[in-house]
């Protein structure tokens, strides 16, 4: 009996010591160098508070977080709503058009954006030779570009968490509704929405949380004109060596991106959410 | 229709549809590009031309080296993370309590929290056990980073498995070691293969922490990518993407006739 228990839990032990050894202890290290680097104390904090740069990557982070988490939202729900309503065959077809961009690398989606999008791509191109415009658009390396990327980037994540949360949902209780009398409309905003708000609530969660931290797409459709934290810190490493200024504002990434999670996670929809998926 | 249910149910389709274009039609512009008779990035002027793919194939230009290395550390990586996470997996479904549950916690964090901030600690880690642009190196922040994918895949597996079984097992007097090996394992093993997979895409693509604990020795497919698309101009580049759209799309498409045949079976 107690064998048994025993070797179950000298099981867990060699992955229990590469996630504390080779992740806990190294992200406590950056809490630690926030504090010590160079001296002790929070002086990194008041400078990070008090400088102008820092300020402006903030905004620019928020600017398009919120802007990709809305515009992601809403798009997926659209979509995640027409798929649960379509035939076995045409479902089949939507996700695959969904599953597809939600397996290529995210190197390979920058990249088509980027070659549609830059100034003598292939949509600038397509508009000049037809003559809708006369000189190119700037449509990437800047907030539009970055934006359109992320979308792009964070669509099949929310649509595919929209969509197991709407299967989810007992059809018997719109069926319900229609014979009580209720047309499409109000079932809709009355009985659909309401009982897809856990799933809302956590793709907007996802979205949010993995926009905040993203590096990839804003780095290479934003090209150091459109600066995000991941990027500013990623500077800060690689060329200016500031350990001060990135491990501070990783803690404070790490602290926002805590607090976000800590707070949904008090809402029982969303702790069902998260913890009815994987084993209980 | 009548106009409002024109309004109510075809409006939202059509705005699907457009969506899922939006998705879906924007990879599909590295293909032309791919075959273009330039030697610069654009869409193909007087004819096509394979020379860009034939390019990838050209040792001396690195791509194939870097396919290479990005293939060894991937198998790596899916062999050990797959070990590690077996073993857990099971370990926390057979003995369950604080222990387990909170290092469950601790193996899923990399999935919630920012890479740029994983990046910056392993930096210092590395420099300071002279890891940095190492094999080494690169695999373990990779198992770290492709754990999470082979609990999950894997305690999905357990969490259909029967309790009774085990015990029925020991109750007939098995060691525990033999309860794991021929009890417990042969009947997850589809979600051993899957958290494999997994664990494999995973490190196959990881960019965001590699980026910063390699330079010139270990490079990547995602490294070589990255750089070549900050240069963007190498048509190979769109060649490389075409390669690796056309794998995920035959992948995805072994994967829906082998689930179509499974659900054949069973009827």
């Amino acid at each position: 009996m107690r064998n048994f228990k025993t070797t179950a839990l000298l099981l867990t032990v060699p992955a229990s010591l590469v996630a504390i050894g080779l992740y806990a202890a190294p992200i406590l290290q950056v809490l630690a160098l926030s504090l010590t680097e160079p001296k002790f104390g929070f002086a990194n904090y008041q400078s990070l508070f008090a400088n102008a740069a820092v300020g402006r990557v903030v905004m620019t982070t928020l600017k398009v977080s919120v802007t990709t988490t809305v515009l992601t939202v809403l798009a997926s729900y659209i979509v995640a709503f027409a798929i649960i309503h379509m035939s076995a065959g045409w479902r089949r077809i939507s996700l695959f058009l969904v599953l597809v961009p939600f397996w290529i690398s995210v190197l390979v989606r920058a990249f088509s954006w980027i070659t549609i999008l830059r100034r003598r791509g292939v949509l600038n191109s397509a508009l000049m030779e037809t003559g809708v415009i006369s000189t190119p658009l700037d449509l990437v390396y800047n907030l539009l570009g970055v934006t359109i990327g992320m979308v792009h980037y964070m669509m099949p994540f929310a649509i595919l968490l929209l969509y197991a949360n709407l299967s989810d949902i007992d059809r018997r209780i719109m069926q319900a509704a229609r014979s009580l009398g209720a047309r499409p409309a109000t079932i809709f905003w009355r009985v659909w929405l309401p009982l897809s708000l856990p799933g809302i609530a956590l793709a907007t969660l996802f979205v949010f949380v993995f926009s905040l931290g993203f590096l990839v797409t804003p780095a290479l459709l934003g090209a150091g004109k459109t600066l995000m934290i991941a990027e500013y810190i990623s500077v800060q490493i690689s060329s200016t060596s500031r350990w001060d200024l990135a491990t501070s504002l990783s803690t404070m990434l790490l602290l926002v991106v805590g607090i976000i999670v800590f707070a949904a996670m008090r809402s029982p929809a969303l702790r069902a959410a998260f913890v009815a998926r994987p084993q209980q | 229709m009548k106009p409002r249910r024109i309004i109510e149910v075809g409006l939202p389709r059509l705005l699907a549809w457009c969506l899922l274009g939006f998705l879906f039609v924007p990879i599909l512009v590295v293909i032309p590009v791919a075959l273009t008779d330039r030697d610069y990035l654009s869409l193909p002027r007087d004819g096509i031309s394979m020379q860009h793919f034939a390019a990838l194939a050209d040792w001396s230009k690195g791509w194939l080296p870097s396919m290479l290395t990005s293939a060894g550390i991937a198998l790596a990586c899916a062999a050990i993370a797959t070990a590690l996470g077996v073993a857990f997996a099971v370990g926390a479904w057979a003995a369950g309590g604080w222990w387990p549950s909170l290092m469950r916690i601790l193996l899923l964090s990399p999935m919630i929290v920012p890479p740029i901030i994983y990046a910056v600690g392993m930096v210092k880690l590395w420099a300071r056990l002279s890891l940095l642009d190492s094999y080494t190196g690169v695999v373990l922040v990779h198992v770290v980073l492709a754990l999470p994918l082979t609990v999950l895949a894997i305690g999905a597996s357990l969490s259909n498995l029967d309790q009774r079984l085990v015990q029925a097992a020991r109750s007939l007097g098995a060691r525990p070691m033999t309860v794991f090996g021929k009890v417990i394992l042969p009947n997850i093993v589809p979600g051993v293969a899957a958290g494999a997979l997994l664990a494999f895409v995973a490190s196959w693509d990881e960019i965001t922490v590699t980026l910063f604990i390699t330079g010139r020795a270990v490079v990547t497919l995602p490294r070589r990518i990255w750089t070549s698309i900050q240069d963007a101009v190498d048509p190979a580049l769109a060649a490389i993407a075409t390669v690796l759209l056309v794998i995920t799309v035959l992948a995805l498409i072994a994967r829906a006739l082998i689930e179509h045949r499974q659900q054949q079976r069973k009827f």
